[in-house]
Formats: structure tokens, sequence, C-alpha cells
């Protein structure tokens, strides 16, 4: 191939730095921000004159945090256990047989595309209400137990397995579930990694539901519990900057240990 | 055990002659016709609950008044709700948001994503890897951590926005963002376009990636200009990745915009960033009124649905795969 020009390649690398700069300013005023003092925040210093930490401090005081990021953790990873389980054994039917209704199952699942959450909300409210599991975890993780993104995206990941191995493995007299555990799940369990890792940022992400269901911090993920420091203590800037970089960290820390497979995912599964 | 007995109950594939007896046979026929449902149960039972179900009796609340009250029982009140609904001025205003944040949103989803990815083509070296992995951080954000963000950026006394351009003299007073109608949705699209930019830029360069650059090689041969190469070969060896980000990004872009109209402007000032989705929640939610909401989400059902529809003809008929 044909070397570039130098100042194609000086564009490029404009253009993108350029970008980059875009994608991360918030972030950097956002730290700089929550280690400024009373008298500096409103100022446009690109660094803290004299750094304090104790809008972290009064963030922790103000907000029950901890208990927030626990929440927050409980939901996220109990969503994405219980959506990969389901996705796991839906999709494992869908790809190993061929059997009646299988049309009408496929359009089931690309038709929830179109329920935006909007129009499910109020009917699964009143059940969650009914069942009595207001603020509490189990309430904001059961609607979301079942993920037709997953399903799909496990069809896809299932779909490039070799059917011979299958048969071969089922004339061997390998259980049905035995298949699916000990011959399909250990061969693809990269792909189901990093499905997992998109479910988790989406469960961790989630708003319009857990706000339904918890008003109270103590019982809301640390996501709600920001919004509610938000709109109640808007003069704390630094505070606040403090409480949204601890908010953004535990994302921010699992996406710089497994960036390359994050946007991998994201390539190959695209987004809900 | 011996691999026989286990065989027998082992579901034969098709076209293979089952190894059992008679009546063992029609046993693990049913067994058979059975064995995918129960791998699709917990799926099923689970979207049954949560979504077809809601989906059903949102449609039996577009035709009742209920305020949502435990106890009491929704009203039939024919088609009363739509008919308020569609005289209902705020709305009339947010279906014309809806459709400027849904327009104004394709930039950053589609020309400026597919602009970059095309200029920055066979970029070679560590560098590709730094810039797809800083790209990528607005899009795994919470958006309330975005809202918070951008609120202070935009704060209407001391945000840096305000600072700076007070500094550099473009205004001699600071701007209230989000209490001033002519600012507050395009602060809201901003925001949405933030998150969604270098997303879009990485769909379309991993799909770039995928086309044999031999086309590029002979049509440069041939005399083609790099205008000319990005029209006649780019765009339609990618027509299957723009449809699909069109797609999304015109089904997904009123729900993107929800929590930063919830958290940020509530949908003012006057109604002037609200979208439809925020309204059926404000109905519901706020105004206690679950019938005209459902309307609304039913109206608006069928609207998405005819819309991904075209896109879905669309997508078969101009799709050109590179075989």
């Amino acid at each position: 191939m044909k070397r570039k020009p130098p100042a194609v390649s000086v564009l490029q690398h404009g253009l993108l730095s350029l970008m980059c700069v875009i994608a991360l300013f918030p972030l950097y005023w956002m730290l700089n921000s929550s280690f400024k003092n009373e008298s500096d925040i409103f100022k446009s210093d690109f660094l803290p004159p004299s750094p304090i930490l104790s809008n972290y401090s009064y963030a922790f005081e103000q907000m029950p945090i901890l208990r927030m990021m626990f929440n927050s953790f409980g939901v996220s990873i109990l969503m994405t256990a219980l959506q990969l389980f389901t996705g796991l054994l839906a999709a494992y039917a869908l790809v190993r047989w061929r059997f009646r209704g299988q049309t009408l199952i496929f359009t089931l699942l690309s038709l929830t595309w179109l329920i935006p959450f909007q129009s499910i909300m109020i009917p699964n409210y009143v059940l969650v209400n009914d069942m009595g599991m207001n603020e509490t975890l189990m309430g904001i993780v059961l609607p979301f137990a079942v993920s037709t993104f997953a399903i799909l995206s496990l069809y896809q990941s299932f779909q490039s397995f070799p059917k011979v191995l299958i048969e071969a493995a089922c004339i061997d007299g390998q259980s049905d579930f035995g298949i699916l555990t000990r011959l399909i799940l250990p061969n693809i369990k990269s792909s189901v990694a990093s499905l997992g890792i998109i479910l988790f940022i989406n469960g961790w992400n989630e708003y319009l539901w857990p706000m339904l269901i918890t008003k109270k911090m103590e019982n809301a993920p640390l996501q709600i519990g920001l919004k509610l420091f938000v709109n109640s203590d808007s003069n704390m800037w630094g505070s606040l900057m403090a409480a949204t970089t601890v908010s953004c960290l535990p994302i921010l820390i699992i996406y710089l240990l497994l960036r390359r497979q994050i946007v991998d995912s994201f390539v190959r599964f695209g987004i809900k | 055990m011996s691999q026989a007995i286990e065989n027998a109950y082992a579901p034969p594939l098709a076209g293979k002659p089952p190894v059992a007896l008679d009546r063992p046979r029609a046993r693990s026929k049913a067994l058979r016709m059975l064995k995918p449902w129960l791998y699709l149960l917990p799926a099923l039972v689970l979207l049954g609950i949560w979504m077809y179900r809601p989906l059903l009796y949102t449609f039996y609340l577009a035709f009742h008044k209920w305020s949502m009250v435990p106890g009491t029982e929704p009203l039939y009140v024919g088609l009363d709700n739509f008919s308020r609904l569609l005289q209902n001025k705020s709305f009339a205003d947010s279906i014309g948001n809806t459709v400027f944040y849904t327009v104004l949103l394709l930039p950053f989803s589609i020309v400026i994503p597919l602009a970059l990815a095309a200029v920055t083509h066979h970029m070679e070296g560590r560098m590709k890897n730094v810039y797809r992995a800083l790209f990528f951080i607005p899009m795994i954000l919470a958006p309330v951590s975005v809202s918070a963000i951008w609120r202070w950026l935009f704060h209407p006394s001391g945000g840096l926005v305000n600072v700076a351009l007070m500094k550099l003299g473009f205004i001699d007073a600071p701007i209230a963002y989000f209490s001033d109608p002519s600012f507050a949705k395009w602060i809201i699209l901003l925001i949405t376009g933030w998150k969604m930019i270098g997303f879009s830029t990485i769909m379309f360069s991993a799909a770039l990636t995928g086309i044999n650059s031999e086309y590029y090689e002979a049509a440069s041969q041939d005399g083609a200009g790099s205008m000319r190469q990005f029209w006649r070969i780019t765009v339609p060896l990618m027509s299957p990745m723009i449809i699909f980000m069109l797609t999304m990004s015109i089904l997904f872009s009123s729900q993107w915009t929800f929590a930063y109209i919830d958290i940020l402007t509530t949908g003012g000032p006057y109604g002037t960033s609200t979208n439809v989705y925020y309204e059926m929640y404000k109905f519901a939610f706020s105004n206690l009124n679950a019938g005209f909401s459902s309307a609304a989400s039913l109206l608006f059902f069928v609207v998405f649905g005819v819309i991904s529809l075209a896109l879905n003809s669309l997508s078969r008929r101009f799709s050109f795969y590179d075989n």
C-alpha cells in the first residue's frame, strides 16, 4: 500500500485528538472542580490552586454513598446474571432444535425492540407495588430479568459454534444440558463475558425504572441517589462533582482494566 | 451405565433413526417436542409478565380513566383519552420537540461519525487503539453523572461556559441555559450528541475495516478522486451499518434524551425541551392520569412501529452486501 503524505496524517491525528478532547474535557473538569475550595470553584483555573479533599468527605457525610454503591453493584450483578441465565437457555433452545412456533418466538423477541419502557411502566409499577417490592433491589431487578438483546446476541454467538460437534456429543450420549454447559459454553465463554460486560454497564446506568421504585437514598442505586443530591444541594458544586466522580469511578475502573474487550463487545453486539 | 441406554433417552437429531422401541419412542417424541420449550420457559414467562402483559394492559388503560390509586377500578371512557390528547397543547409541542431531537441527532450519530471514520480510515499503529478507547468513555457513563457534569459546565453564573464566553467577550451577561427557551433543548441535544458521536465513529470504523481495500486501489487506478470513492464505494458498502445506526438513532433518540430532560430541565422552560416519552411519564406520575399516558404510549407505539417497518424494508432494498 502506498504511504500517505504527512499532511493527511497530521490532519487525521488532529481530528481524532480534537474528538478525544471533546470526549474527555467534561470529565477532566469534573475532577478538577471536585478538588477546589469554595472560593476557587467559580474561577476557571485549570488546576485547583489549593487542592482540598473536604468536598469528598462532605459528599460521604451527606449521602450513604457506600450503601448506594452496594445497591448499584447488587442490581447490576443480579440483572447481568439473570439475563445471561435466561438468555443462555433460550438461545440454546433456538439454536439446538428446529420446532414448531420458532418463527413466532423470533417475532415475539424482535417485537420487544419496539416496546418503549414508557409504554409498559405503569402496569409494571402497579405490579411491583402490589407485590410489595417497592424500595427493594428485587423490585428493580425483576422486570429486567430477561433481555431480548441478550438472547439474540447469544443466539448469534451460538450459531458460530460448529453443529457437527453438537451432533457428535449427542451421539456420544451427552445430555442436552451437558452439551450446553460442558461443550458450548467453554468454547464461547469470551463472547458471553463480553456480553456480560455490556449488560452490567446497562444495569449500572439504568435510570427511569430504579427512579420509580426507590424514593429513599439508602435503597437507591448510586445514580438515583446522585440525582436526589443534585436536586437538593444545588450550590455545593465542589461536593456534587466529588459525588459525581465517585459515581463514575467503578465503571471507569472496569473500563480501564478491560477496555479492549469492552470496545470490541460493543462493536460486536451494538447497544440497546 | 452403558451408552446404549442413555442414548435411548437422548433426543435423536432430525433424520437419524431413533434407537428405541415403539412405546418409549412415542414418549421420547413428546419429550423432544417439549424440550425446546422447557429451555425457553424462563425467558418466555418473564417476557410475558414484564413485557407483553403490561403492553396489553396499557392498551386496555388507553380506553379508561384511572389515577392508579390502589383499590380503585379503571373507568371506561372510550376514545375520550385520544381526542383530548390530540387537543392537548403540551403534547403537540412535545411531538415537535421529538422530531427536533430525532432529526438533529442524526448529524451526531451518522454524518459526522461517518466522515470521521472515512477520513481516519487506514490509520495504522498504536494510536488508533488509544483513540478508540478514549472515544468510548462518554458512551459508558451513566446519564445522571453526565447530566451533573454538564449542569455544572453550563451553570448560570459560575459555569465554565459562561465564564469563558464572558472572558472572550462573546457575551456581556451570563446566560441561564437551562431556563432559557432558546437554549434548553439545544443543550440537551448537545449532550446526547456528545455521548453518541464517539460510539458511532467506532461502529463505522469497524465496518470500514471490513471493506476490501482492493476496491479503493482499483478505483484510484481508474482515476477516481477521494470524494468519488467515498460516495461510490464507502457509502454503498457501508449501507447495512448506516441503516442499522439510522434505525437505532431514530428509534432510541427519544429514550436517550429522556434522562437529560428529567434531570436538567424537567421538560421546561414552558415545555420547550420535553419529548413525547417525557410527557407520557409526566401524565402518569405527575398528573396521575394513567389512561392519558397509555393513550399516548399506544399512539407512539404505532408511530414508531411504522417507522421501523419502513426502515426495515429500506434496509432490504438498499443494502449492498460485499460477497
